[in-house]
């Protein structure tokens, strides 16, 4: 009986895993669901004894088993998507069953929860600020001052709360972890309880990502023991972006309305109910057993570039050829990424934009393709790294039309709680439609004989671009959080790079 | 204390300050929507913003942002006023230029600085966003098109109220809002969200398109709908008051009042007596002249056997008077407890809310016995619901109400006081600043004595701090019980002196059937149940038409001046009494108010200060107590002839409280 290993996460089985793997049993083989190795454009990807075979379907199923099929890939682990990479939050991607104990711990798992408690919560924060991890949902704040900040706070109860709320364009590494390695996040989540003294965790996952949903709940289950006395609950989100933001998360978590909160107080001092809570991303709190492991932090500290440390998980999506997650230390290039390891666009035509950082994300030129991938470097060039989701762009793409959408996307995700992004992203909608159609017309109203003496309220379009421009400014400068803060950034960027998409001469 | 500079003031702020505190301190104007002092600081309008160094290189919202040790902070950089123009901008594109026909106008923040930051023209010219009307009763005039989402009212409800009933629908640009399914507000405090409200979102709906301000002349008075002497402003046009307002006393009102004190005022102009009446053999009223009236009253040759009754609205200048014509002739007959409450009044001490209103707030276990709190005082509530915030403990006897606060009820019988259980006592013997409010219902159960006896118990007085509070629900109470308007067994003593003459001022809650046999002189601005059993009815003025001297609950004196004139033949308290002195040919040794006033503080010291009066020691107590409580008030908006009067206080009656629903003539 062959055994064979095709992966249950949620980008396969939309591929067809599930179908496959019926066929490969009806074949008499014993299937295995493990996680995904997240080399996409191969899912559903089968192995057979550390050989791959994708994009499979039922179809394939005789070919592969005898031996003859076309689309053999050789060995899976040093596929050169797989061999470049230095997996650390996703090293047992596609190599154990996200469910199995007998799986995680054999790899290396808990030896970070057990080396935390024996070192105790003072080292574990001195370990954490050591490795220079920072927050991976998108603000890059130093997790070790985040945790040191809630473990002296003074306050009788405190909360873990992971941000699982991917909502991001483009990005997929926290559905991918939470569906092929929860047992890692729980456990990063217990080492951060242990560290600040919190009993209770909260895991607030969108809804639309009910197999991670389910598995996390199976997960934690099974470990309940092993983390106790820390709990964790799995609270399931209603669909609103801006609930990504770790205040309107927390009062979405307390049942109230999606709203951002104001800062301070810092959610380190008041979060959640009031009390200190972490706030982290799921790929922080992932990245913590590894960091806690004998040796962890100086390994972790030892990769990356500038003040930017360790590994990021940067996931290629869009138009791309290789699309998948593609961990790696800080400071690859654009270029890298995109020609060297994505194999350009899938489409074949040449790369015009890519997007970095979901929606809110600036357009990136092809010019610009050299920064390195680090927090600081993109902030330099106007960009933010954000979740670390890259979006590709073929030279079809009007970047006219995504900036509008970039408006359009704020205002309708928008809390509507300040003033600037309430107001400024649907206007924003409207001067960039007044641009593309060459600025604005007098109404029927103004044309009236009536209206003489009336100044007519035409505009030249370079005078609606400028309009544009101070809009943005005040949405910049002015926004209570980062959802009206950034979508000026795409905006920005398009009109930078593309002003013939938009109908202007070059500027 | 931070040291900070703000354009180049230096100055040292509070600790825990915010930057937009800071730069009032430095008397720097901050434009704001969002901010108020009295609620938590939501940071949305994001018209506060200054440029703070150190710190990142944009502006920053300065109402949000705590001071700290040497901040570089300017208000006036190109910076500030770009980002200032730009949300102003923004807020003016949705906001309909309808000031002409909005009653905010010439009280409107969103006006007054668009003066000095807006644009002569906006330069957005797609449609505004509208919003369709919400409903939010008969007091709070909606026209959500000009909301620009500030959410003080959202906040004003959940924090000061303490109820859910404002909040807002939607996301983004359609955020809307609104109360809950469109209710009517009920809350007694709900209209002070017109004052909080920015712009004319929220306006007065019985005050709607009355006045401009700047028509108004302002007068600073003192209400009269409960013991609480909130601090108000009377706006009035002509001979008629258009409406009240709060004024700021951080230790009485705070800014705010309630809504009976806000919106009786309408009563003022209906039901009034403005004409001298004589009941005549028939027992029918007959209009009759000021001298046909006293010879009438002197034809009753009264002799000692006279007696006076103030009632509940009564300032203490017209107590005096009537106090000076009965010594004059020989009485002591005074009184002013008009449902017959008797509770000694040996000691002022022992009937004063000592701790007083804002000290309550302070208070870690409060134990409150035969008051509901919410209709007999809304402002105090207010100030338990900061202290249950604050973390106070609170414990209720008497029926139980709709508390805004966690507060756990004892039951309805006062005998509860006998044995209270232990987390009771624990509670108040293990508080730093233990309170008991003793309400109305309390005293008329007898709870005085035994709660003074507990007093001594819990410590209540103690360095700093006295917890040993009576809440009353009459304005005139606490002046009324100083100038001995108190007999030993309360109103039956006058019964049981069957006097010829009954002065009553303005007493709208007595049995007159008591007096059957006695010339009853009804001294009064409403014709209410006062004026229905009287022989003689002298017109006379009600608050917002005279000065006078008020003391609240807390003993705190206070002066409340003059708005308009009584209308027709009615004058003021004073003024009969003197004449009426003439016409009984006795001397009263008073010819003018200011002559009146100075006797008044040769008498009783402590009315001429305003001020905290000071009332001594608290007295032991001892004794228990027993019966169910039952509070006096029926019905919150209708409990003064004012009320009764006003328009609009029985509609509040009708719809919120026994929920008819009125039909709304389209406008």
């Amino acid at each position: 009986m062959t055994a064979v290993r095709i992966s249950d996460d949620a980008l396969a089985l939309a591929c067809g895993a599930d179908a496959l793997a019926a066929a490969f049993e009806a074949a008499g083989c014993t299937v295995e669901r493990a996680s995904s190795w997240g080399m996409h454009w191969l899912e559903p990807l089968v192995e057979i004894d550390g050989m791959g075979f994708g994009p499979a379907t039922p179809e394939d199923v005789d070919a592969i088993l005898s031996g003859k099929s076309a689309k053999a890939i050789g060995p899976i682990a040093t596929h050169p998507f797989i061999a470049g990479q230095q997996r650390l939050t996703f090293a047992r991607a596609g190599r154990t069953r996200a469910l199995s104990l007998e799986d995680y711990e054999r790899t290396g798992g808990w030896a970070g929860l057990e080396r935390a408690r024996r070192i105790g919560p003072e080292h574990v924060l001195d370990e954490v600020a050591r490795s220079g991890l920072r927050g991976r949902g998108g603000a890059g704040f130093p997790a070790g001052v985040k945790w040191r900040t809630v473990a002296k706070a003074p306050g009788a109860r405190k909360f873990i709360v992971c941000n699982a709320d991917e909502g991001d364009s483009g990005t997929f590494a926290d559905r991918m972890l939470m569906e092929g390695d929860p047992l890692q996040l729980i456990e990063g989540m217990a080492i951060a309880a242990h560290a600040v003294g919190a009993a209770q965790g909260y895991i607030y996952i969108r809804s639309e990502y009910p197999h991670a949903i389910r598995k996390l709940r199976d997960a934690l289950k099974l470990c309940a023991d092993i983390i106790a006395p820390f709990n964790i609950d799995v609270r399931v989100g209603a669909g609103a972006y801006v609930c990504g933001e770790e205040t309107s998360l927390l009062n979405s978590l307390e049942g109230k309305r999606g709203e951002v909160r104001g800062k301070p107080p810092l959610p380190a001092l008041q979060g959640l109910f009031g009390c200190p809570t972490v706030v982290n991303n799921v790929l922080t709190l992932a990245a913590v057993p590894h960091i806690l492991a004998e040796g962890g932090a100086q390994d972790y500290e030892a990769r990356g570039a500038g003040r930017s440390k360790g590994t990021m998980p940067i996931q290629l999506a869009g138009n791309i050829r290789h699309g998948g997650l593609y961990e790696t230390p800080f400071g690859v290039t654009l270029n890298q990424l995109i020609f060297e390891i994505g194999g350009g666009t899938a489409s074949g035509r040449p790369v015009k934009a890519v997007q970095v950082g979901g929606p809110l994300g600036a357009y990136l030129h092809p010019g610009q393709f050299d920064i390195p991938f680090d927090y600081e470097a993109y902030a330099a060039a106007d960009a933010l790294i954000g979740h670390g989701g890259i979006t590709v762009f073929d030279d079809t793409a009007d970047m006219a039309a995504m900036a509008r959408f970039a408006m359009e996307f704020c205002a309708v995700e928008s809390c509507g709680k300040c003033t600037p992004c309430r107001i400024g992203s649907v206007r924003g909608q409207e001067i960039i439609d007044r641009i593309l159609s060459g600025g604005r017309q007098a109404d029927a109203v103004e044309l009236l004989p009536q209206m003489h003496n009336a100044r007519l309220a035409e505009r030249s379009q370079a005078e609606e671009v400028q309009l544009l421009e101070e809009l943005c400014a005040v949405m910049k400068d002015a926004s209570l959080c980062a959802l009206g803060g950034f979508t000026p950034y795409p905006v920005m960027s398009a009109l930078r790079h593309w002003p013939a998409d938009f109908g202007l001469s070059a500027r | 204390m931070p040291k900070l500079t703000v354009d180049g003031i230096e100055l040292e702020v509070p600790q825990g300050a915010t930057v937009l505190q800071a730069c009032e301190l430095a008397g720097k104007e901050i434009p704001r929507f969002c901010y108020h002092e009295r609620l938590s600081i939501a940071g949305n309008c994001r018209m506060c913003l200054v440029e703070v160094k150190p710190g990142p290189p944009k502006p920053q919202a300065s109402c949000a942002l705590p001071a700290a040790e040497g901040q570089e902070i300017r208000t006036d950089s190109e910076m500030v006023r770009k980002a200032r123009e730009g949300v102003m901008e923004f807020l003016l594109i949705n906001h309909p230029l309808d000031c002409p026909i909005c009653d905010q106008g010439g009280e409107c923040d969103l006006q007054d600085q668009s003066v000095a930051y807006g644009r002569g023209s906006s330069r957005y010219h797609e449609p505004k966003r509208a919003v369709t009307e919400k409903y939010m009763g008969p007091l709070i005039k909606t026209v959500m098109t000009r909301c620009i989402q500030c959410t003080r009212c959202v906040r004003f409800s959940e924090e000061i109220a303490g109820v859910d009933e404002i909040g807002a629908l939607y996301r983004g640009e359609n955020m809307q809002i609104t109360t809950y399914l469109e209710r009517a507000a009920t809350h007694e405090l709900s209209a002070n969200v017109i004052d909080l409200c920015p712009v004319g979102a929220l306006t007065s709906r019985p005050y709607a398109f009355e006045a401009r301000p700047w028509e108004l002349k302002k007068t600073l008075g003192i209400d009269v709908s409960d013991a609480v002497g909130a601090n108000i402003r009377i706006d009035s046009r002509g001979r008629e008051v258009l409406r009240a307002l709060p004024r700021i006393n951080d230790d009485v009102n705070e800014e705010w009042i309630s809504d009976k004190a806000r919106y009786q005022v309408d009563g003022l102009t209906k039901r009034r007596l403005d004409k001298v009446w004589i009941r005549n053999k028939a027992g029918k009223l007959e209009a009759a002249s000021w001298d046909e009236a006293f010879k009438v009253i002197a034809k009753a040759k009264p002799g000692k056997s006279v007696a006076a009754i103030a009632g509940d609205l009564v300032d203490c200048e017209t107590m005096f008077a009537a106090k000076a014509l009965l010594r004059a002739m020989g009485s002591k007959l005074l009184e002013g407890r008009q449902t017959g409450m008797d509770y000694d009044v040996s000691s002022l001490a022992a009937v004063n809310f000592n701790s007083g209103l804002a000290g309550i707030e302070t208070a870690d276990a409060i134990l409150i016995v035969g008051s509901h709190v919410r209709w007999e005082a809304p402002l105090v509530n207010a100030r338990l619901r900061k202290a249950a915030k604050n973390g106070a403990k609170l414990f209720i006897v008497g029926p139980e109400w709709e508390t805004t606060f966690p507060a756990t009820f004892l039951g309805a019988d006062v005998a509860v006081l006998d044995k209270l259980p232990a987390e009771v006592a624990a509670a108040m013997e293990g508080a730093e600043r233990p309170a008991i409010i003793l309400g109305g219902a309390g005293l008329a159960r007898g709870a005085l004595g035994p709660l003074l006896a507990l007093a001594a118990n819990w410590k209540l007085v103690r360095d700093g701090w006295n917890g040993f509070n009576v809440l009353h629900m009459a304005a005139s109470r606490m002046g009324g019980l100083m100038l001995g308007y108190a007999q030993k067994g309360g109103i039956a003593d006058i019964v049981k002196a069957k006097p010829a003459v009954l002065l009553a001022l303005g007493a709208d809650e007595v049995d007159y059937d008591q007096f059957a046999g006695s010339l009853k002189v009804y001294i009064g601005h409403h014709g209410d149940k006062g004026a229905h059993a009287a022989d003689i009815i002298l017109p006379a003025a009600a608050y917002t038409e005279k000065d006078g001297t008020y003391v609240n609950t807390e003993g705190r004196v206070q002066f409340a001046e003059k708005a308009v004139f009584a209308p027709g033949d009615a004058r003021e308290d004073w003024t009969i009494l003197r004449a009426l002195a003439d016409a009984l040919k006795v001397d009263v040794g008073f010819d003018s108010f200011d002559e009146l006033q100075a006797l008044i503080v040769a008498d009783v010291p402590a009315l001429g200060v305003e001020g905290l009066a000071d009332y001594g020691a608290l007295p032991a107590g001892g004794g228990s107590a027993s019966g169910e409580i039952a509070y006096p008030i029926k019905d919150f908006y209708l409990t003064n002839p004012i009320a009764r009067a006003s328009a609009v206080m029985q509609r509040c009656s009708a719809e919120l409280l026994h929920g008819e629903d009125l039909a709304e003539a389209a406008e």
